[in-house]
């Protein structure tokens, strides 16, 4: 008896996580904003949503003479991906595959943007490689990175764009 | 009690000497092999793990110079540091206590970090390259000509950046031609890169007059419809498809107004009206262009702008005509819907008799992606339109009318069956010169990048 009441209660517990726990949790984890995140010492604290457009159509190519800009996105999938895609490049992901082919070629761009698998990854270029951007959950950017400001918000804001 | 102990000593001795007696006595030839096949592996694993420490310690050394190279001396000490050469103590160190697991697991995180970012960081020269063909089939009421299929391009782009700053651009084509292939050189470019204001490059190009001839080149895979429209099409005369020089491009300070610009002098046509001087021009006087285009932040995807050229030509003895272009275009990129308009007006004047000559041409094509079946339909509409005097010093050079008094539309469609191949299929049906009749088409191709 005592053991069947064990079990009814943790069948009672799990259910009620997956109720109430798992579905706010999974809820939130969707709700995050992605933040646009640069190396601490690049000239730049915020940015418009048009100008992070330009940039990462590759329109604008130089945060300044001596700093290129080099660009990270995350591989397909990752929701970081999805909202770069929706918001900032407009484009499916085939539009955007043949969108940098056709810049390269055009030579208006020596590369396309760098893929990063993780955003543990992400981190580490923008740390490491000068000029580097990312668009990185807000959550896993780590110290030492810089968020930058998009028109005028910070991730968590209201009116923040990218989410 | 004593002898107890005494007998307990003597049993251990006994044990004792067996047990070294036994590890003296001479292996068997098995034993020996073993050993000698162990002995063997470790000095193999010992060895390895060497020269992994050499070469991390290489890499590692590699990743400092270039990242301090590039003004980050810093950074480099701060990302270098975690990922220190191992030392032969921690390498051996097994992981029997928290703390080692801990380092092993941080080593074997940092060094994957450092290959992260030895993948990352740009190697130069970097070559790409992507090749781009199409196969075609048409039939038309054209009398004189025949139904079939034919090989269209086969062209090769290359883009490679040299440094930070400089990078270089080649395309290379493949036409098929009844005995032969003719190759070309369509592009060769090398660009240096001051800042986004200020961009050089020499080399040939293909002409920044108006929007087509500067956004689709060779791989009719890059543009929506089968072919080009006739003002831009490669071996025509309308405007010259190629400029063989240098030229400066870059943004011009302007906030969301987004404009742009590009200038450039250079060796304009040659005596074959359809080609660039590349190995030299015809005569003393160099072809410059000009252009100015915006792509308002506000509402992105249009693009709207002009062009102005000019160039005198000498396409044979005792011929000199002055040649203005000017051009504008109004495009809207996003293909939902895809909208691209482009105007020029060909302005010559023949140096000896002074007499003007104005042409007019322009096109008007919409596309719109379809939001079904994964976004791979998008049907399409071309409208364009050539207007030429009746006779014209330069188009009439060859006998010939090298450009068309012509009227013509052109509906398709393009399924893109992967991201990297299509089909088309249009029909045109176009007069090709004043009283002519029309002629029907019906044009297939598929076209990829590989």
């Amino acid at each position: 008896m005592a053991i069947h009441s064990k079990i009814a209660g943790s069948v009672l517990v799990i259910t009620a996580l997956s109720l109430f726990g798992g579905q706010p949790l999974s809820a939130q984890a969707h709700d995050v904003d992605v933040a646009v995140v640069v190396q601490s010492d690049t000239p730049v604290s915020n940015l418009s949503l048009a100008e992070v457009r330009k940039i990462f159509l590759g329109d604008r190519q130089y945060w300044s003479a001596n700093t290129p800009v080099v660009l990270l996105i995350r591989a397909p999938v990752a929701r970081e991906r999805d909202v770069v895609l929706k918001v900032i490049y407009q484009m499916s992901e085939s539009q955007f595959k043949q969108y940098w082919i056709a810049k390269i070629f055009r030579a208006e761009s020596a590369s396309a943007p760098k893929v990063v698998y993780s955003n543990d990854m992400a981190n580490e270029l923008v740390t490491a490689l000068p000029g580097a951007i990312a668009f990185i959950d807000s959550h896993d950017v780590r110290p030492g990175t810089k968020i930058v400001r998009v028109d005028g918000h910070l991730p968590g804001d209201a009116g923040y764009p990218l989410r | 009690m004593p002898s107890r102990s005494l007998s307990l000593l003597l049993v251990l001795v006994l044990l004792t000497s067996a047990a070294l007696f036994a590890q003296s006595s001479p292996p068997s030839a098995d034993q020996g092999q073993s050993n000698q096949a162990l002995l063997e592996r470790i000095q193999q694993l010992e060895t390895r793990l060497s020269e992994m420490e050499e070469r991390q310690r290489k890499q590692d050394a590699a990743i400092a110079v270039l990242l301090s190279s590039q003004g980050t001396a810093e950074k480099t000490a701060q990302v270098s540091m975690p990922a220190a050469p191992a030392t032969p103590a921690t390498a051996a160190t097994p992981p029997a206590s928290p703390s080692g697991v801990q380092t092993a697991e941080h080593d074997h995180s940092a060094m994957h970090d450092h290959a992260e970012v030895r993948e990352a960081t740009i190697h130069y020269p970097s070559l790409q390259i992507r090749g781009f063909g199409d196969v075609d089939f048409s039939a038309t009421d054209q009398k004189g000509t025949t139904s079939g299929f034919n090989l269209g391009q086969f062209v090769l782009h290359f883009a490679s950046p040299l440094s930070a700053k400089v990078s270089y651009f080649g395309e290379l084509s493949l036409t098929a031609e009844p005995s032969t292939y003719d190759v070309s050189v369509e592009r060769s470019i090398i660009r240096y890169d001051y800042n986004d204001y200020f961009k050089m490059s020499f080399g040939k190009y293909h002409t920044p007059i108006g929007y087509w001839n500067d956004t689709f080149h060779h791989g009719a895979w890059l543009q929506t419809t089968i072919s080009r429209p006739e003002m831009v099409k490669f071996g025509g005369t309308f405007t010259p498809v190629h400029f063989v020089g240098v030229l400066a491009e870059g943004s011009i300070p302007s906030g969301g107004l987004g404009l742009a610009y590009s200038a450039g002098i250079g060796n304009g046509r040659s005596s074959l009206l359809s080609k660039a001087g590349d190995s030299g021009d015809i005569n003393d006087n160099r072809a410059w262009v000009a252009s100015v285009f915006a792509k308002p932040s506000r509402l992105y995807g249009l693009q709207f702008g002009g062009t102005a050229y000019r160039d005198k030509l000498t396409p044979l003895p005792g011929l000199s005509v002055d040649e203005w272009i000017s051009s504008a275009h109004l495009v809207w990129t996003k293909e939902k819907p895809e909208f691209l308009s482009e105007f020029s007006n060909v302005y010559h004047r023949d140096l000896q008799t002074l007499k003007t000559y104005n042409s007019q041409a322009f096109y008007v094509q919409l596309a719109y992606r379809l939001p079904w079946q994964e976004n791979k339909w998008k049907p399409y509409y071309r409208f364009e339109y050539i207007h030429r005097p009746n006779t014209e010093p330069v188009w009439d050079i060859t006998g010939t009318s090298s450009v068309l008094d012509l009227v013509g539309s052109t509906v398709g469609v393009r399924y893109d069956i992967t991201n990297y191949a299509a089909f088309k299929g249009e029909y045109r049906n176009t007069r090709p010169g004043v009283n002519e009749p029309r002629v029907n088409g019906a044009f297939f191709q598929t076209a990829f990048t590989f």
